[in-house]
């Protein structure tokens, strides 16, 4: 039985254990293997800190008191958006504290670097936005990484620097490495027809307008139409849909399978046919120098934009702290912290919370408040395992030379990325960073998460490795440094029913002017706009809230 | 060390006590007819490489055969101050005779480029095999002088010495040079020296004394000849030899790219990754359009910036203007710029023009060089290789050309090398569009250098004004006049513009232009 003390040196370890683990601590792979020379850290440990919430009632009682008028919870994207946004409405920035369980802000677009490059160990790309998403604009604008407005169209002009360069994408099919990740080289006719008729549905899908005079599909998901006929297939799973549409050719089939498993961690057979339909209809990004197709990348993925954000807001952000219980008290609420290096709680007052937490953590930390403030959406989200192996270079399979985005058609990941892809180098022959991301989609997530933690890391790059050598033969011999980072609970899997019930609304609403939420989850689509987006609505919430308390 | 015992354990080996005086003499004989003929073909290797690597092959061949021939008349007269066992010494010359000749190659290979002054390396490493080989035909006679009466000793050396000249003359470009390549023959020869060297030693009786410690030197001067013959392909790549017209003269692969230089009887060439750089023949074509019509237009030019050019052709022509006050060049490969700095030959082409105090060379990316620089400056000259894939159409791009005009300064000029507008002319005219869309004006032009065919380049600046006798030119330019100027603006039908794409790094439009328009060329 864990003892207390026993219980708070284990969070202890797991907080510090990121901090230290480029100093000491470096995991190595198996002995007399070919990849025994490997060495690298393994992440993903800090759920020893996450965990500390599952028994809240063993952490330290408050020692101190603090008070501030806003505490954010929850340093991601949609946590940094509100806080942002927050000042950008006039709330003084001393009056906002954010609080974060890890040691560094970004959630799911967290980057790591290294002598070779800076990579990403989640999220890596934004495509280029929806013109109409102005506030998204606002910030991209502010950030650089739109440069200007094309005066005859009145198009953003994005930086060149951060567009994707060409070549973007290839796919590894029959030993040959064709551009663009869907299935051409040898496939059969019937099968190409199928799948430019799979394409055409997404044209129309994609330009379809409901009866209430939306995009049937829009990012953020809110803005989109609520007509029945598009919503209906919510109801269903994309796999049952594409049974439905008689879409039966193997490589369509694996080509969306893979899109699912990349951009939701899930199978066509656990997501919606609404979902399976937004990964392709809602991108509807317009730019002077780019097409919708096009995406914005940078060495460290999303840990661009991270920082960007973090950038653009001046209040404090308390890094290892885990907030643990809420309590409501007569002018607000008060939100219990555990600082891990220092294992003291201190009682953070606030006037107002927003929560930007997934809701798996929002639950226990509303655990406290009367029944009015719980929410009850079950997500179902799956383990992820991200790879970030440095080469020295890359033995390549013909075809289109290295890309930016590579998959091999066929394996259980997703692919790599290339950080150094957007170098402006002409150094070729120098080290590479790719960073490889292996989707765990289990119908018992729980279970997969458990096996996760248990695999070892020697067990994690010798997967990574087998699959890589199909692609780049004597990869092995050429890793000099191999990192891991286990992501046990990996994002919300938009499941049939979820985007479309009433729950997921619920669940977003505040409670009491005094507690607001902000996450993808309340979206079921994690990606950056959607967790800005849901910053941006918290932030809006609270700021209305406090001025109707001020002034009423 | 208990090394007696040992021996005497070892089984007495029975003798030739008394080896019969022919069986002796032919042997010797034998000697004469494998020396002379390794001799000669030292003297044949030095003689191809010179002219291979210097030029001019009969003033080559004919200094080196003097050398090498006086060479041997300083070791035949050395031989008389030889004394005690001759026999001990004809094999030391031996030894030393396989490893001087049949390094000769190599070295002379690798030292082309690292030396200051390659000819006298030549000449020493002729002198010296010269004279250990002017010393093996006197000592062999004075170890037969008493086997044979004067008349026949005389008669019989010089015969098997002119056969084996022979067979050198007709193995060596027959044979040895084709399958072997001239690194390959020169160990070869020198090992059969060594083997010369070896029979005498086991065959000789009177050898006993001194034949352990020679047999150490044997050895190892086989193994350094059999280890050099193992490595001769990465000195020179016989299927290099093969894939190149000319004789590869020199060959390196840099961090970067691999260097070729060939050389044939008229011309100098430089490969990089297989593709021509330059011939020395008409390479003056290419570097006075690249740079003159931009800097006639420029009399008050102090700065400019070369980007790529490492070969300090373009720095050449530059150093003809002397307003020029500074000449930066940002080369990524160290490895070129230091051949061009050092290698004679290549200095004699460039004109010492990397070493002139006014030229900077600084090895670097010159995409990140640009995008930190500060300084503005006149002239921009642009040398790339072609965009022939995705690294190096980011140099091409939209995007690299509004950081060039960020480091322009006003009323500067920036000229592109932008590939063959007959051959490739979808890129070519994709660079000059890509420079319009990054605000410049251009102004297109080509010229015809016989070694290229057709070749473009693009001239751009803020306005439009620009006239191509705006200023004197240079005296003593071979071909760009301002009428040449004139014509070369001229486009005919089946190279005039063409609507294209726009190079960004996101479509990466030039790449793609550049493999189809080549393509068929290529495969």
């Amino acid at each position: 039985m864990p003892t207390r003390r026993h219980f708070l040196q284990q969070a202890a370890r797991g907080g510090a254990g990121l901090l230290l683990a480029p100093l000491a601590g470096l995991e190595s792979c198996a002995p007399g293997t070919s990849r025994s020379h490997i060495r690298g850290s393994l992440h993903g440990a800090n759920h020893a800190t996450g965990h500390l919430l599952r028994n809240a009632a063993a952490l330290p009682a408050p020692t101190a008191t603090r008070t501030v008028e806003m505490l954010i919870v929850g340093g991601g994207v949609s946590g940094l958006a509100a806080r942002r946004e927050l000042e950008r409405l006039g709330v003084p920035p001393q009056e906002i504290l954010l609080v974060e369980l890890d040691e560094q802000v970004g959630g799911n677009s967290r980057a790591g670097h290294n002598l070779v490059s800076a990579y990403p160990w989640g999220a890596h790309y934004l495509p280029v936005p929806d013109a109409r998403n102005h506030a998204l604009l606002a910030f991209l604008r502010e950030a650089d990484v739109i440069t200007g407005t094309d005066a005859a169209s009145g198009l953003p002009i994005y930086n060149e620097y951060y567009l994707c360069h060409d070549p973007e994408e290839r796919l590894l099919l029959q030993g040959h490495w064709q551009s663009g990740l869907v299935p051409e080289l040898g496939v059969p006719t019937p099968e190409k027809a199928q799948i430019a008729r799979f394409f055409q549905l997404v044209e129309e899908m994609r330009r379809a307008v409901g009866s209430d005079g939306r995009d049937a599909f829009r990012i953020p998901v809110q803005e989109a139409s609520h007509d029945a006929r598009y919503r209906e297939l919510d109801t269903l799973t994309f796999a049952q849909y594409l049974r439905h549409q008689g879409f039966t050719s193997p490589h369509l089939l694996w080509y969306l399978d893979y899109c699912c498993r990349d951009d939701y961690g899930a199978t066509p057979a656990q997501v919606s046919a609404w979902a399976g339909l937004h990964y392709f209809a809602a991108r509807k990004g317009q730019a002077h120098n780019a097409t919708g197709a096009d995406v914005l990348t940078w060495p460290q993925g999303n840990g661009f934009l991270v920082e960007q954000l973090r950038r653009q807001a001046a209040s404090p952000i308390q890094p290892d702290t885990v907030a643990y219980a809420l309590h409501a008290t007569p002018t607000g609420l008060a939100a219990d912290c555990y600082h891990v290096p220092t294992r003291q709680t201190t009682r953070v007052q606030a006037r107002q919370v927003i929560l930007s937490t997934p809701l798996f953590i929002t639950e226990r930390l509303l655990a406290g408040l009367p029944a009015s403030a719980q929410r009850a959406l079950p997500c179902h989200r799956a383990p992820w395992v991200v790879v970030n192996l440095t080469v020295e270079y890359l033995p390549q399979a013909p075809g289109q030379p290295l890309s930016w985005d590579n998959v091999l058609y066929g394996c259980a990941s997703v692919g790599y990325v290339h950080a150094n892809h957007q170098s402006l180098s002409l150094n070729a022959d120098s080290p590479h960073v790719i960073t490889w991301y292996l989707p765990l989609p289990a119908a018992d997530p729980v279970a997969a998460r458990r096996r996760a933690y248990q695999t070892s890391y020697d067990e994690w790059v010798r997967q990574a490795l087998q699959e890589l050598e199909t692609a780049h033969p004597g990869i092995t011999a050429l890793v000099q440094r191999a990192d891991v980072w286990v992501w046990g609970h990996g994002m919300v899997a938009p499941t049939p029913g979820f985007v479309s019930g009433p729950a997921r609304q619920q669940a977003a609403q505040p409670w009491r002017n005094q507690l607001f939420l902000a996450h993808t989850d309340l979206s079921g689509i994690s990606i950056f706009e959607e967790g800005f987006y849901q910053g941006l609505r918290a932030a809006y919430e609270a700021a209305a809230a406090r001025h109707l308390t001020y002034f009423s | 060390m208990d090394k007696v015992p040992v021996r005497r354990k070892r089984q007495p080996a029975p003798e030739p006590a008394a080896a019969p005086t022919d069986y002796r003499s032919a042997l010797l004989l034998g000697s004469v007819f494998v020396i002379a003929t390794c001799g000669l073909i030292y003297e044949l290797i030095a003689g191809t490489l010179a002219s291979y690597l210097l030029g001019d092959s009969v003033m080559q061949f004919s200094t080196i055969i003097g050398a090498y021939l006086f060479s041997m008349g300083i070791g035949s007269w050395l031989s008389r101050y030889l004394g005690g066992s001759l026999l001990r010494w004809f094999i030391r010359l031996e030894i030393l005779v396989g490893l001087v000749g049949g390094f000769s190659a190599p070295l002379l290979f690798v030292l082309f480029e690292y030396a200051v002054s390659f000819r006298l390396i030549l000449y020493a490493l002729v002198g010296l095999t010269g004279v250990l080989v002017g010393l093996e035909i006197p000592l062999l006679m004075r170890i037969l002088e008493n086997r044979f009466e004067f008349k026949d000793l005389v008669s019989r050396v010089f015969t098997f010495d002119y056969i084996g000249a022979l067979l050198a003359s007709l193995v060596f470009p027959l044979v040895l040079v084709p399958q072997l390549g001239l690194i390959r023959t020169s160990l070869l020869c020198g090992a059969l020296n060594v083997v010369v060297a070896g029979v005498a030693l086991y065959r000789f009786p009177e050898t006993r004394p001194f034949r352990r410690g020679l047999t150490g030197a044997l050895v190892a001067a086989l193994v350094a000849l059999g280890v050099g013959f193992g490595y001769a392909e990465r000195i020179q790549t016989y299927t290099e030899g093969m894939a190149f017209q000319d004789q590869v003269i020199y060959s390196k692969s840099t961090t970067y790219q691999r260097l070729v230089l060939t050389k044939n009887q008229r011309e100098l060439r430089l490969f990089l990754n297989g593709n021509l750089q330059f011939s020395s023949l008409d390479e003056y074509r290419y570097h006075e359009a690249l740079v003159h019509p931009a800097m006639q237009a420029l009399p008050r030019a102090r700065q400019v910036l070369v980007l790529g050019g490492g070969d300090g052709l373009a720095v050449r022509e530059l150093l003809k203007y002397p307003q020029l006050q500074h000449i930066r060049l940002v080369d990524l490969d160290a490895g070129m710029t230091r051949l061009f700095q050092r290698n004679q030959m290549l200095r004699a082409l460039n004109q010492s023009s990397l070493l002139h105090p006014k030229v900077e060379v600084i090895n670097g990316d010159a995409y990140q060089w640009v995008r930190q620089d500060t300084t503005r400056y006149q002239c921009i000259v642009v040398d790339f290789p072609d965009p022939g894939n995705y690294s190096i159409g980011k140099l091409y791009s939209a995007a690299f050309y509004r950081e060039l005009e960020k480091r322009l300064a006003p009323g500067g000029w920036v000229v592109v090398q932008s590939t063959s507008p007959y051959v490739a002319r979808r890129s070519f005219w994709c660079v000059a569009h890509t420079l319009q869309a990054a605000g410049f004006t251009t102004l297109p032009y080509h010229c015809y250098v016989p070694s290229f065919g057709e070749w473009g380049f693009v001239l751009a600046g803020r306005n439009p004004h620009w006239r191509p006798d705006a200023g004197p030119l240079p005296a003593g330019l071979r071909y760009v006049t301002p009428a040449t100027i004139r014509d070369m603006r001229f486009f005919p039908p089946d190279m005039s513009e063409i609507p294209t794409d726009i190079n960004q790094l996101n479509n990466q439009a030039l790449v793609r232009y550049f493999e189809d328009d080549w393509g068929p060329y290529v495969h």
